[in-house]
């Protein structure tokens, strides 16, 4: 009987050790849809930030780089980054043309029918209470902004009559200063210096129908000066971007009908002082440039362009220190949008945002998945990781 | 040789009760073939047994006028008969300012194992008024068709046609 005890101990020993399931064998879960998918030349760590149909474009990362404000069809929402939770902070109707996040964890908007056709707007401020549809208009006549660098000001650029502007101060969702000294011409972009002392300005001038001359406008002492004027028909493309190795900005004209009509824009550099600006080193002289943004560090400038003016759309890093000049994205089926607002870095410096979407075949398409959570379908925001190589580790 | 036995007879009994006892594990783990159909399935999840076929002619066909037909083939692939499947249409602007949009219902009886059904929707794909003056995209707006097609049974397909108006 003993025997017999021990012969059924042993096999079911055997059989349990035998059936027994390995942690390493749990369920594999099953693939998302293809539609909730990133496009892979957006890089193996790029993410969606947002799905569904609407044009969305000008994103603005929270100071805590936790959330990610934009403009859809005019209106303005933010999403948290990590929990997918959309906020929209205007009516529908509201036509907004830019939208940053202040210190005081409000969002400053650009807005008005005008101010999106290069017209003058108003700015509005948010209610600092979630979920509220109510904005506050604090300033009219405004033909650009840019949050200073740490945004807690706001450096408004006005319409100070038919062909001057102004420069003004907001902080604290309040009027700080108005300066006194105007600038020459209509103001069409604005951007602060590293230390926050200074804006550069692109400026339109009397009589002309592009944004031809650089002015730096000193905060300190309210005074302005032309620093570069260019030649040859080309206008400046969105905001100067002033780094720690002078002021780049992207220029241009509009190419011939043979061209297909599509615009060649070049980046430039230049120092904040009177000049002649230069190609910008690094990025080769074929490179077509779109947007682009200098990083929170000053260190880097992102650059949506083409390698050529037959190479795709993709995202590139140029690294001011050491000049390298990375391509961030290997794209060749997205369309990146350029425009000069259209890309955003984490205030870490450690992704960018950027607004693409599928190439449209202009043919009627059929997906599988419901439209809002389509993402390569219409204009959408991706967060992409910017990883900076390590410097070669010095010679001991 | 009486030991022999014994240690037979008792390896043959564990090996069966245990066989027994994993058996009985694992039908309470997986459940019934028929339990795998989810009350509510999971939006945009396709369901096994229902198909919905949108031609792509006819779609390029659409145009931005009232009194659109669209025609969309529904499909019983699987093998048991459906008794109603209910089609819901969304017709929108792919502008999400824009508050129009356009619902549309119908509803198939008696889908049999294998059978396929055309059923036909009158749109209005009239263009309707910008709803505000923001950017818009650089070329055409297109309308966003959002068909569903649901049974009792929990079965369900979802299709999304983008068109480019």
């Amino acid at each position: 009987m003993r025997g017999l005890l021990v012969a059924a101990c042993a096999s079911v020993t055997v059989l349990l050790a035998g059936c027994a399931h390995p942690a390493a064998e749990d369920p594999i879960q099953p693939l998302p849809p293809a539609e909730g998918r990133v496009n892979s030349g957006l890089g193996p760590e790029a993410r969606p930030l947002s799905s569904g149909p609407g044009y969305k474009g000008s994103p603005s990362w929270s100071l805590g780089g936790d959330r990610v404000a934009f403009i859809v069809d005019g209106y303005v929402v933010d999403r948290t980054v990590d929990g997918e939770q959309l906020t929209r902070w205007t009516t529908k109707d509201f036509v907004a043309a830019e939208a940053e996040w202040t210190a005081d964890g409000t969002l400053t908007m650009l807005g008005g029918a005008g101010a999106v056709e290069g017209k003058p707007g108003a700015v509005y401020r948010t209610d600092s209470k979630e979920g509220s549809l109510g904005v506050e208009k604090m300033a009219e006549d405004v033909l650009a902004m840019t949050p200073g660098p740490e945004h807690k000001d706001v450096v408004l650029a006005l319409e100070a009559g038919a062909d001057e502007s102004a420069v003004a101060l907001l902080r604290a969702g309040r009027m700080e200063r108005v300066y006194t000294g105007t600038v020459p011409g209509t103001v069409t972009a604005v951007s602060p210096s590293p230390d926050g002392d200074r804006v550069a300005l692109a400026v339109r001038t009397p009589g002309e129908s592009r944004s031809g001359e650089l002015h730096v406008f000193d905060l300190r002492s309210g005074e302005a000066r032309k620093i570069s004027e260019l030649e040859d028909d080309r206008s400046i493309l969105g905001a100067p971007q002033w780094t720690e190795r002078g002021i780049y900005f992207v220029a241009g004209a509009m190419s011939s009908p043979a061209d297909d009509g599509e615009p060649l824009y070049d980046l430039y550099r230049t120092e904040p002082e009177p000049g002649e600006p230069e190609p910008a080193p690094g990025v080769g002289e074929d490179f077509v440039a779109g947007g682009a943004r200098v990083s929170p560090e000053g260190d880097r400038l992102a650059v949506v362009g083409r390698l050529n003016s037959k190479s795709p759309l993709n995202l590139y890093v140029l690294n001011l220190t050491t000049g390298n000049f990375d391509a961030v994205t290997t794209n060749e089926d997205m369309e990146i949008k350029t425009g000069a607002d259209d890309l955003a870095w984490s205030p870490a410096g450690t992704s960018v945002a950027i607004v693409a979407r599928g190439t449209s075949s202009g043919e009627p398409e059929v997906r599988a998945a419901p439209a809002d959570e389509l993402l390569d379908a219409f204009y959408n925001l991706y967060e992409v990781p910017i990883t900076t190589p390590e410097p070669p580790e010095a010679p001991r | 040789m009486r030991d022999a036995a014994l240690w037979a007879a008792g390896a043959a009994l564990a090996f069966l009760l245990t066989a027994g006892a994993f058996l009985f594990l694992a039908n309470l783990a997986t459940g019934s073939s028929a339990e795998d159909l989810p009350a509510t399935p999971a939006r945009g999840k396709p369901g096994p047994a229902l198909d919905l076929d949108l031609n792509r002619d006819r779609l390029a066909s659409l145009e931005p006028a009232p009194d659109q037909e669209l025609l969309l083939t529904v499909e019983n692939a699987g093998g048991k008969d459906f008794s109603n499947v209910n089609l819901t249409l969304e017709s929108s602007s792919e502008d999400t300012a824009n508050p129009r949009s356009r619902y549309y219902r119908r509803t198939l009886r008696d889908l049999k194992a294998g059978e396929n059904v055309e059923v036909g929707f009158l749109l209005n794909l009239s263009e309707q008024p910008q709803a505000s003056g923001a950017p818009t995209a650089p070329d055409e707006r297109s309308e966003i068709l959002e068909i569903r097609a649901t049974t009792p049974e929990g079965v369900s397909v979802i299709r999304t046609a983008i068109l480019p108006l």
